[in-house]
């Protein structure tokens, strides 16, 4: 963990709470970018992301006790994602659970699931594994998935690789099971 | 017209089409009581959907446009600041819903 986080994490062990919040900014300085990415992998959309990083932070100023004996990056981000910011995910689309056909526990696991080995790994981690398994795909798998990662929509993606909508979404399907296989053999290699 | 009973490979490729869109409500939405069970009984979907995360997040959280960090957290401090005028825990999920199933019942109940 580098200097400027540490420092900013005994500030917040404060237990006056104005000085807790003169911390706070440092705090969000070091970890902003981190925790905002990992909050798109969940929600994709950069104004929801922010509104639950607000609360988040304001619930870590609020009790941050949990953060007491964080000493790394990826343990500050398993602690808060599990303390703090799944709550939060969890209450995202609370409001419009009602009209949903979805259960409430099936709405929980899809927009704040439980952590696996895969959830915790860090980008660059996460960037050299999915570069791995990519590189050990069909050709024409790792291009559907490319071109979707380009942008393209189903239809264009059919135009690319002259087939059907239809068979993009399956061929996306099983090549996404088969990436699901090779992380998890590549997370147990490691 | 919107297909209204997919099947789990469409599911997962409108889910992740959501997610790369930032369009998850949209989505939920969509789906239909028959949709909603099958997602709910597949061992597959729910593998696929963690890979999704993946690649959302591998490709598409370094493209997102995130704020300027001194004005969020200016919104961060205000948000301590409402707090600290509140003076109370933050707010705790409440469970509303079950007193609006009672209202409705007591609706439905016709006079003895």
């Amino acid at each position: 963990m580098n200097r400027r986080l540490r420092k900013a994490l005994e500030g917040l062990m404060d237990q006056d709470i104005e000085r807790r919040r003169r911390a706070m900014e440092p705090f969000v300085r070091a970890t902003f970018e981190l925790f905002i990415r990992y909050l798109y992998r969940y929600l994709g959309n950069e104004t929801e992301c922010e509104d639950v990083l607000e609360d988040v932070y304001a619930d870590i100023w609020e009790s941050p006790e949990r953060l007491r004996n964080v000493t790394n990056e990826k343990m500050l981000l398993k602690t808060v994602y599990l303390y703090y910011m799944r709550k939060r995910l969890r209450e995202v689309y609370r409001r419009i659970n009602r009209y949903l056909y979805l259960s409430q526990n099936d709405l929980k696991n899809l927009i704040a699931p439980e952590l696996g080995i895969l959830e915790m790994m860090s980008g660059v981690e996460l960037h050299d594994a999915l570069h791995k398994t990519l590189g050990r795909l069909k050709a024409r798998e790792r291009r559907a998935i490319e071109l979707w990662m380009d942008g393209m929509s189903n239809r264009a993606v059919a135009n690319e690789l002259r087939t059907t909508i239809g068979a993009v979404k399956m061929l996306k399907f099983r090549t996404i099971l088969k990436l699901k296989k090779m992380l998890s053999d590549y997370c147990c290699e490691d | 017209m919107p297909d209204t009973n997919r099947e789990i490979q469409e599911l997962l490729v409108d889910y992740a089409g959501a997610l790369r869109d930032g369009s998850i409500p949209a989505f939920l939405k969509s789906l239909t009581r028959q949709e909603g069970r099958r997602i709910a009984s597949s061992r597959e979907f729910w593998d696929s959907a963690e890979v999704v995360r993946y690649l959302n997040s591998a490709g598409f959280a370094d493209k997102a446009v995130t704020p300027n960090v001194g004005l969020f957290i200016s919104r961060v401090d205000a948000k301590i600041a409402s707090r600290l005028k509140k003076g109370r825990p933050p707010s705790r999920v409440k469970h509303g819903t079950r007193a609006k199933s009672v209202t409705k019942t007591q609706k439905t109940e016709k006079p003895v």
